[in-house]
């Protein structure tokens, strides 16, 4: 399995009087090259889970392995580099600097490796011809369209080359046809071997027909209907 | 004396690393008694995170108390200027029975504590934190160091009264003919750079076969030369070298050396003098890290590089305590 957890319990502000516990014992598999869903209402746990898979947070108790390895809990200058080459995030606000052009937040993630600026350029280039805004190239990225940023955001996420892609919630602030374009792209990422969690309650998304499977995630536990 | 600006310096830097060091020691406490890579459990994961932050405030408030020998030789130095009879550091290190072990301890400190530093710096290279049991024992273990180091730092202070009559450097080291309470002693200048330049010449060959070979019995053998160099070097400097810097054959002092006079010469001796020991000695030390999962390549470097920089030190210290000598011999006499 590419992730797994066991028995995975976080708990936010513990043992303070606002103590939340997010998710409880929760424990699943996810294969290497299949699209999961992570599927429930606002504040059931999800993206606690997505971001544990993404070890962003640590568990507070249990297991999180990604690649074979419990990434969260590597020391930091483990963690930063195993999570920078296994992990791409796509995030539900595309978290982009408007300030910088769209091929500068592309690739951003290839700074800290010193990776040429001619490699720079041209893995951003074949990527943003992949998603069709090579023509926004240096556009500022707060002037452009909500489709088209979050084509820079999955362009970002793919920059590395990570086998793992996390989505959290990225069609929530899209109309229907950028939701089924989204899609289509994640559909064909899968193709080429990505693993992809995404996390969302949009039909759309869950009864796409490249999940693979839809995990129901409800009161921080994972919910067997 | 503790109303001025280095007491009260040295005072703050020493409770702050006690401080820091308190308070790791209560997670050494507990990494010892429940410290369990292998688990999942809350407790585990909690030390995890626990042993980083208080791991980084122990490197902190051992780096302090490092410096803090730097501070309080400085210190000792400006204190003489209102002691009666003393006329440098020694003066006023003497000027009660708590100076000169104080500045033992400070000196033994540098060590240990830069040892925990140097376990703490090999610990985080790797990913399963092989030496977190090893390093916060090791914080125990050297804790009772710190307080002394603390206390004796301040029975020093409190006990420094402006009316107290001590002995300058030039009665305290005077040759022993001289009449004076010599402190060192090993025999006759002669003698004793025969020793000096001797162990230096073998600490260099051993340093570098082991740049050619590496065998941890000459690592050994490279790290007990560094010792025994430590303490000949500290008796030659103060009865020989130092008089040369000088240009005064009966003044001999280990702390004169350090004043802007003689262009501050001291600290470049005794750093590169502190720094390649502490190098040559923890170069043998760090063997039996080996053994941690992921950190055979790790102490390897770090044995290299080690001493690498001991020998590139150990060259530097010898250029700069033989200079003085080698231009009064080629000069014949006062330059």
């Amino acid at each position: 399995m590419l992730i797994e957890l066991e028995n995975v319990t976080k708990v936010y502000n513990q043992g303070r009087s606002n103590e939340v516990q997010a998710l409880t014992e929760v424990s699943l598999a996810i294969a290497p090259q299949t699209m999961v869903c992570l599927k429930g209402p606002s504040g059931s746990g999800k993206s606690t889970l997505l971001s544990i898979i993404g070890c962003i947070f640590a568990p507070t108790s249990g297991r999180a392995t990604i690649a074979g390895k419990p990434l969260a809990r590597l020391p930091d200058r483990f963690l930063t580099v195993h999570r920078r080459a296994t992990i791409g995030f796509i995030f539900q606000r595309f978290n982009i600097l408007p300030a910088l052009s769209v091929a500068e937040n592309i690739v951003l993630p290839l700074l800290p490796l010193g990776v040429s600026p001619k490699a720079r350029r041209e893995r951003a280039g074949a990527l943003m011809d992949q998603l069709a805004i090579r023509h926004r190239e240096h556009f500022p990225a707060g002037q452009i369209s909500g489709g088209e940023l979050q084509r820079v955001a999955i362009a970002r996420a793919l920059i590395n080359d990570p086998p793992i892609i996390l989505a959290d919630e990225p069609t929530a602030h899209l109309d229907s046809r950028l939701s089924r374009e989204f899609m289509q792209i994640m559909a064909d990422l899968k193709a080429a071997g990505k693993t992809i969690v995404i996390t969302s309650h949009d039909p759309l998304v869950t009864e796409h027909a490249a999940i693979d499977r839809v995990i129901g995630v409800k009161d921080g536990r994972i919910d067997v209907p | 004396m503790f109303l001025n600006a280095w007491s009260l310096a040295l005072t703050l830097t020493s409770i702050a690393a006690i401080v820091l060091g308190a308070i790791a020691c209560r997670t050494a406490i507990r990494v010892l008694r429940h410290w369990d890579p292998a688990s999942d459990s809350e407790r585990q994961i909690r030390l995890e995170g626990e042993i980083w932050l208080s791991s980084t405030l122990v490197a902190y408030g051992l780096g302090f108390q490092i410096v803090s020998v730097v501070l309080f030789v400085l210190a000792a130095d400006e204190f003489c200027k209102v002691i009666v009879g003393a006329m440098c550091a020694t003066g006023a290190l003497l000027a009660n029975s708590y100076g000169m072990p104080a500045l033992l301890v400070k000196l033994a400190g540098v060590f240990f504590y830069g040892f925990w530093i140097v376990l703490h710096q090999l610990d985080i290279r790797s990913e399963s934190y092989p030496l977190v049991r090893t390093k916060y024992f090791y914080l125990l273990a050297i804790y009772p160091l710190m307080v002394a180091d603390f206390s004796l730092q301040t029975l020093y202070i409190a006990g420094l009264k402006p009316d107290i009559i001590t002995s300058c450097c030039a009665v305290v080291f005077a040759a022993a003919t001289g009449g004076g309470p010599n402190l060192l002693t090993i025999g006759s200048e002669g003698l004793q750079l025969i020793l000096y330049y001797t162990t230096m010449a073998l600490l260099a060959g051993l340093g570098g076969m082991l740049l050619w070979r590496r065998s941890p019995w000459l690592q050994t053998f490279y790290a007990a030369g560094w010792v025994w160099f430590f303490g000949l070097a500290l008796v030659v400097i103060t009865m020989v070298i130092s008089s040369y810097i000088y240009a005064m054959p009966y003044h001999h002092c280990p702390f004169c050396i350090l004043k802007p006079e003689y262009h501050f010469i001291g600290f470049g001796i005794y750093g590169a003098l502190i720094l390649g020991a502490f190098l040559g000695i923890s170069a043998a030390a760090v063997e039996p890290c080996r053994k941690g999962a992921g950190l055979e390549q790790v102490v390897a470097t770090y044995q290299q590089r080690a001493v690498q920089l001991s020998l590139g030190l150990l060259l530097l210290f010898a250029l700069l305590t033989s200079y003085h000598y080698i231009l009064y011999m080629a000069a014949g006499g006062e330059v």
